[in-house]
């Protein structure tokens, strides 16, 4: 069916579902976005997605705080969706893959929220997780593509939670390995500035951009994130934000410019310390406290 | 008054400057000139300051002779002898002699040490700009810096001074005669032209010495040296009564012995190498036969090969004697046993060749990385903390959680919107907003700025960012003093940071207040010099804490 230079694109969409900032959210007052117009948004942007290409395709992915949970497409529910489309090709002249789609998604979120109510809840939603998941699921479809098709594929990650030190290791070899398949890594950012997306973003060549005005996010979404890579070269688009490139240092988790580094295990340290405490190797230089206690000393005498 | 401690090696009346009348003196160390009329020297050159003399030709009506000096200016003496051109020219000769004796002598004390720095200035156009911002300035003094710029540029010096020159391939034909008008050749010898034809015809150096000074004058030596050499060029018949003519048998030699000294490299075929050139659009290779085997065309060819291995091995012996002395005559007599056993017997020279041609062999087809090498006891990496090895930074756990009650209100309130949701997509967004989030995204937008950014360095102007880039070396020198003197542990140095405190502050006042004003003036957005002032001022905390603990130490 498909002819030699047919190409499609295929986009997975990380949503941080982290419920404790989306109810803070909605809890001050004014809500500038709920979750619930955020994946309304976000089901209009995978529906114009769709349309662009009839081979393009889309995966849905949701970053929770504890898990990651993949949210369409999904394979052990694809008894039960034939069943919803055939509800839906009844209902009404609404194009199935959407309705099938956007119903699957709508339940899957109801069925996140509502069924993990319990659990502890974290201010960090496990991006680095969803991402290795979407890379997976990239690698997957590039394998099952049928031969002829060129796939482009990309993953939008739309944040609204604060960074996890913690998840830097993770995040990091996953951006490493999205660069290393082509994968480019789009952010839209809700809230807080995120700088290890930032980092993942400029590596990867896409677009980080922090949305002014949540409530039209699908205007941002159309304008900036629709448009694949290649076309977006042709666009005037947001510039490239200033990436901040500092590391964490493993004995504190604090972002540092200037540190010192293991030169035999590369821990990352904000202050000298004369035995690693990764490895357990002795470094042998004068340390800077003990110039500094020798000076404190000729005085005195 | 300097007449009477200094030696007057020559003197001469009537010599003229400047259509002046005077006495010419050659001292042991400088030429002077006096006007007859007076009792002071008009004129005083030190034989250092001289570059070079040239004499006007013999042709020419004035007998005169031209001082060259290495500022480039000159001096023309013209010898005015009543008794006669002849006596005139013979005037002319004999300091013309002396000079040449004297110069090479003086020109080693050249490199004085104000010379030195003066080079140094006119080489480094940068370090020349410096001195003029913090020396002419009055910022520092030269000796200061000096001290601190000197041994930078002048170890950079000698590292490069180490290499010996060569000789230059073109050195006899960089040698321009001049014609004198009738069917002659005047040739100028310099001493270093002199010491290059020794260099590459060692002959040459020995016949010099065995007939020069007994036999024959100098300059005699060297006509009969070009006029044979010229001779030479086409050396089909050779003039038994030339006196370089056993030179040239021992050339002849020379040349044997090269073509017999055997190739040791395998790998290399100069039989396979063919005079010809590849056509244009890489067709067939087209052996260039026309006219090359012509016996003029050889003897050239050879001479030139001659030529160019004299040059070489002019080089290499050079540079073996400098090193050391001892491994060249060491080296030699290996050779001469060796050349010795190949004379002796041809079959022990081959006997000797497999053994050399493996090994060139082997050079070329072993790789030492490609052998399986033995594996190296390494350093075991003793890791105690395995999860931070893997993992980068653990997670801080406790602090990361808010109080449960509002996370659990968040959540309540997250689950009750879900619950009643229904996707309505026909209305997330509204035209107003969208409108205005347009108006962000396009450019001169919010969302837009830096897109059509202009870049400084098309916003300033070239002679304002050579400024700029001036007084930040300039500060950063200074500063580098400042920095440099803490801690400062003994009495010279807290002197130098009080004094380096009033430097940086002399340069603020000086420098940097009428740039900034200048820039002001200007209206430049930005602040050019924001971070010079920052850097200032860093300075000036740093030396106040420090004045405070001295004062409190004190007290």
């Amino acid at each position: 069916m498909a002819d030699s230079t047919s190409t499609c694109s295929l986009v997975v969409i990380i949503l941080d579902t982290n419920p404790a900032w989306w109810g803070r959210q909605s809890n001050h007052g004014n809500p500038k976005l709920s979750l619930s117009k955020c994946v309304d948004s976000l089901m209009t942007f995978a529906n114009s997605h769709l349309m662009m290409n009839h081979l393009n395709k889309i995966a849905f992915i949701a970053a929770h705080s504890n898990f990651s949970h993949f949210m369409y497409p999904k394979r052990q529910q694809r008894e039960v969706t034939d069943i919803d489309t055939n509800i839906g090709e009844i209902n009404d002249g609404k194009y199935e893959l959407f309705d099938r789609m956007n119903n699957q998604i709508k339940d899957e979120i109801k069925s996140l929220v509502l069924k993990n109510m319990e659990v502890e809840f974290e201010n960090d939603s496990l991006i680095a997780g969803a991402l290795s998941m979407a890379l997976c699921y990239i690698h997957r479809m590039e394998k099952e593509k049928p031969i002829g098709v060129k796939m482009t594929s990309r993953v939008l990650v739309v944040k609204a939670s604060e960074d996890n030190p913690a998840q830097y290791m993770n995040l990091m070899n996953t951006v490493f390995t999205a660069q290393k398949q082509n994968v480019v890594i789009d952010a839209c950012i809700l809230d807080n500035d995120s700088g290890l997306l930032q980092q993942a973003c400029d590596i990867t060549g896409g677009v980080y951009l922090k949305i002014p005005q949540p409530q039209g996010m699908l205007q941002y979404l159309l304008w900036v994130y629709l448009p694949d890579p290649s076309t977006r070269e042709q666009l005037t688009l947001p510039a490239r934000v200033q990436v901040d490139y500092r590391a964490a240092c493993f004995c504190h988790r604090n972002l540092i410019d200037i540190g010192y580094v293991c030169s035999v295990c590369l821990s990352i340290f904000c202050s000298f310390s004369p035995i690693c405490s990764t490895c357990q190797t002795t470094f042998k230089i004068i340390a800077p406290p003990k110039l500094t206690k020798k000076k404190s000393k000729k005085p005195t005498t | 008054m300097s007449r009477h401690s200094e030696e007057v090696l020559l003197h001469f009346q009537h010599v003229k400057n400047k259509k002046v009348d005077g006495v010419l003196y050659m001292m042991s160390e400088r030429l002077a000139w006096m006007q007859s009329s007076k009792q002071s020297f008009t004129y005083s050159h030190a034989y250092s300051d001289i570059k070079a003399q040239k004499i006007s030709a013999d042709s020419k009506e004035r007998v005169q002779l031209q001082l060259v000096m290495h500022d480039g200016s000159a001096n023309t003496f013209q010898f005015n002898n009543p008794a006669g051109r002849e006596a005139q020219m013979r005037d002319r000769e004999s300091v013309k002699e002396l000079l040449q004796q004297l110069l090479p002598k003086f020109r080693r004390k050249l490199s004085s040490e104000l010379e030195e720095k003066s080079r140094l200035l006119q080489d480094n156009p940068e370090l020349f700009q410096l001195y003029k911002d913090l020396v002419v300035s009055q910022v520092i003094t030269a000796e200061e810096f000096w001290s601190t710029q000197g041994p930078k540029y002048s170890a950079k010096e000698k590292n490069e001074q180490k290499q010996t020159t060569g000789v230059s391939a073109a050195f006899l034909a960089d040698i321009k005669p001049e014609t004198d008008g009738c069917n002659g050749l005047k040739y100028n010898l310099t001493a270093d032209i002199i010491e290059s034809i020794f260099r590459t015809y060692p002959m040459v150096k020995k016949k010099h010495a065995e007939y020069v000074p007994h036999e024959m004058s100098e300059s005699d030596f060297w006509r009969r040296f070009f006029q044979s050499h010229y001779f030479h060029r086409d050396r089909t018949a050779l003039g038994n009564k030339d006196l370089f003519s056993d030179c040239a048998k021992k050339d002849e030699e020379e040349i044997k012995s090269e073509v017999e000294k055997k190739n040791s490299d395998p790998l290399l075929n100069l039989a396979g190498h063919k005079d010809g050139n590849l056509e244009e659009g890489y067709g067939g290779v087209n052996d260039d036969k026309r006219g090359s085997i012509t016996p003029a065309n050889l003897t050239m060819i050879r001479r030139f090969n001659q030529h160019s291995t004299m040059v070489l091995k002019a080089c290499q012996e050079a540079g073996s004697q400098s090193t050391s002395g001892t491994s060249t005559s060491n080296g030699t007599h290996i050779n001469g046993s060796m050349s010795k056993t190949s004379q002796l017997n041809g079959i022990v020279d081959n006997v000797h060749q497999p053994p050399q041609k493996k090994a060139r062999i082997r050079e070329k087809l072993q790789y030492e990385d490609l052998e399986t090498g033995l594996d190296k006891d390494g350093v075991n990496l003793h890791l105690s903390r395995m999860e931070r090895y893997l993992h980068g930074p653990t997670p801080l756990t406790s602090t990361r959680y808010t109080s449960t009650e509002d996370l659990i209100s968040a959540t309540n309130c997250v689950s009750a919107e879900i619950d009643t949701w229904n996707p309505d997509l026909t209305h997330v967004l509204h035209g107003s907003t969208a409108v205005s989030i347009l108006g962000e995204l396009s450019p001169g937008g919010a969302l837009m700025q830096g897109t059509s950014q202009q870049l400084l360095n098309q916003m300033v102007p070239e002679d304002i960012q050579n400024e700029l880039k001036q007084n930040y070396n300039a500060l950063c020198e200074l500063l580098r003093h400042f920095w440099s003197c803490f801690p400062a542990s003994s009495k010279f140095l807290e002197e130098k940071v009080v004094k380096m405190k009033s430097t940086l502050e002399r340069f603020n006042m000086a420098k940097l207040n009428p740039l900034k004003d200048k820039l002001q003036a200007n209206h430049y957005s930005l602040d050019l010099t924001g971070h010079m002032q920052d850097l200032l001022s860093t300075a000036y905390t740093k030396f106040d804490t420090w004045q405070t603990r001295r004062m409190s130490r004190k007290t």
